[in-house]
């Protein structure tokens, strides 16, 4: 069962969405805005699912993957980018992340109703 | 008597006379027809040898025999270089295409005796790669046979680069549309959703129309970032398998609201289909295109139908309306960027001339067909073949933006 979540998320706008419907639906909700400050944040926090936008200043999300899967963390992870290309979804599924969803052409309700899945 | 004599001489000498005026006329004629041949072949020399794009004449082997002034200009290789050797061969400005290309080269100048037309990549002497188009014509005498080909290319990488700069524009512009477009519609989500707050109907009515034309709005970037990829050679191509008809009727699903809203009578025949391997995505927006189409033109309570038909090699999607049709002097432009019928111009603004020119692009780089049959104010049908082999893998081979 996922219980908190964390955001890697540089907009503002989109980040601002996904935690007042996440937290609403129950969720506990952690945001950061840069790969960096994820990495930062897993070395001293616990998270059930990491929510991992791909285009972020410092680091990009294919890096924090990398680091991640080279630490042994041991998280769920849900790439939400705008990518959507299907090569793209490939050369993500390779890194191994649990589910991939573009962020327009999926909805909020979509999103949690997935999440309470897991 | 001696009038008569004096007569028949008369008539002699002007008989003569014409005679020898009429070779003498004759001689300067010739000569001068001579002369204005000669003048003809020099004039015709100069422009060729004076024209900027790049012109050669070849023997029946390619061996090049005359090549212009602009020849030198373009490829930097200097006539000394170029005569005698062979037309598009690596040691000069070509072998830079495929060995097919130039096999379909060959085979249509030198035994279909056809004008051949294409885009080059070629190489300059210093190195540096420029596109060029290209015609390649036979040239035939009276029996039949070819005794030369004439070669024209022009340069066109600079074209050709402000074109791709276009394309990079658009994709990039694109992607960073997505973002906001994504946000206006979970907002949007949120405020009908009651999560704020309750809202009245006329409250959720305006809602609905920000979400749809965002919807909308979605669909036409993902359009342009589809477009773009095809243009500059990007786009991926991921087969997995799958079964037709699932896809089609969630192309239907997808659309049933529009279905209703002119109380189309939906009809689906799909044949019992083999699993194919094919990109789901790339033939969803064929379907999509197709139907949506089918809907929009036709008159209200009308029957669209949607077929799935399994042939040897090929399965067969197709859309038949009763709509407006196509006008027969516009046929042959349907596929057409941009291009929109005058008929469902009069009838809806909305559209973009994009979608049939996207499912074609997108039919044309995994080797399938797209056709249709038409008739104004009657109807159309429209086709798409897809290979029961299914799709050959492509990766995307730009990094993402």
């Amino acid at each position: 069962m996922v219980k908190r979540i964390l955001i890697a998320e540089d907009e503002i706008s989109i980040s601002k969405a996904l935690q007042d419907k996440l937290q609403q639906a129950g969720f506990e909700v952690k945001v950061v805005p840069n790969g960096h400050e994820v990495l930062e944040i897993l070395a001293k926090e616990k998270f059930d699912l990491l929510l991992l936008d791909l285009i972020m200043p410092r680091l990009d999300g294919y890096s924090v993957l990398k680091e991640i899967r080279q630490q042994g963390l041991n998280l769920k992870i849900i790439v939400l980018s705008n990518l959507g290309q299907s090569s793209d979804i490939e050369k993500i599924k390779e890194l191994a992340v649990d589910d991939y969803w573009v962020k327009s052409e999926i909805s909020l309700a979509d999103i949690v109703k997935n999440l309470q899945k897991l | 008597m001696r009038v008569y004599i004096i007569y028949i001489i008369l008539i002699d000498c002007l008989v003569l006379g014409s005679l020898i005026f009429f070779l003498w006329r004759h001689h300067a004629n010739h000569s001068r027809q001579l002369k204005e041949a000669v003048k003809d072949l020099q004039k015709f020399k100069l422009a060729v040898e004076q024209a900027s794009d790049h012109i050669i004449i070849t023997d029946t082997d390619g061996i090049i025999i005359y090549a212009n002034k602009a020849v030198q200009k373009i490829t930097g290789f200097n006539r000394g270089e170029i005569l005698g050797k062979k037309a598009g061969s690596a040691k000069l400005w070509g072998g830079q295409m495929s060995a097919e290309f130039y096999k379909k080269l060959w085979q249509t100048i030198k035994i279909k005796k056809q004008v051949f037309h294409g885009e080059l990549r070629n190489r300059r002497k210093n190195g540096e790669e420029y596109i060029a188009l290209s015609s390649i014509s036979p040239v035939i005498d009276a029996n039949g046979k070819v005794n030369y080909f004439v070669g024209l290319e022009r340069d066109i990488s600079v074209a050709k680069s402000i074109d791709r700069a276009k394309t990079e524009f658009v994709s990039l512009a694109s992607h960073q549309l997505r973002t906001p477009l994504a946000a206006i519609n979970w907002y949007s989500e949120m405020l009908l959703a009651g999560d704020v707050g309750k809202i009245s109907l006329h409250q959720k009515n305006y809602l609905n129309e920000i979400k749809e034309a965002n919807q909308r709005m979605t669909i036409l970037v993902n359009t342009f970032l589809n477009i773009s990829r095809i243009e500059m050679g990007t786009l991926a191509i991921e087969p997995q398998p799958c079964q037709l008809a699932d896809l089609s009727r969630e192309v239907v699903k997808e659309l049933s609201a529009k279905i209703l809203q002119k109380n189309i009578k939906l009809v689906e025949n799909y044949d019992k289909l083999p699993l194919v391997n094919l990109d789901k995505k790339l033939v969803s927006i064929i379907f999509q295109n197709f139907l949506s189409n089918a809907i929009k033109y036709s008159p209200d309570n009308s029957i669209v139908e949607v077929s799935l038909v399994l042939e040897k090699r090929r399965v067969i999607f197709s859309v038949q309306d009763k709509g407006i049709g196509i006008p027969e002097d516009q046929k042959s432009k349907i596929f057409e960027k941009l291009f929109r019928a005058s008929n469902v111009r009069l009838q809806d603004t909305d559209g973009t001339g994009l979608g049939l020119y996207l499912s074609k692009a997108i039919a044309d780089n995994f080797g399938a067909k797209v056709w249709f049959q038409s008739k104004e104010n009657q109807g159309s049908t429209f086709f798409v073949s897809l290979p029961l082999k299914g799709m050959t893998q492509k990766h995307n081979t730009k990094v993402a933006i």
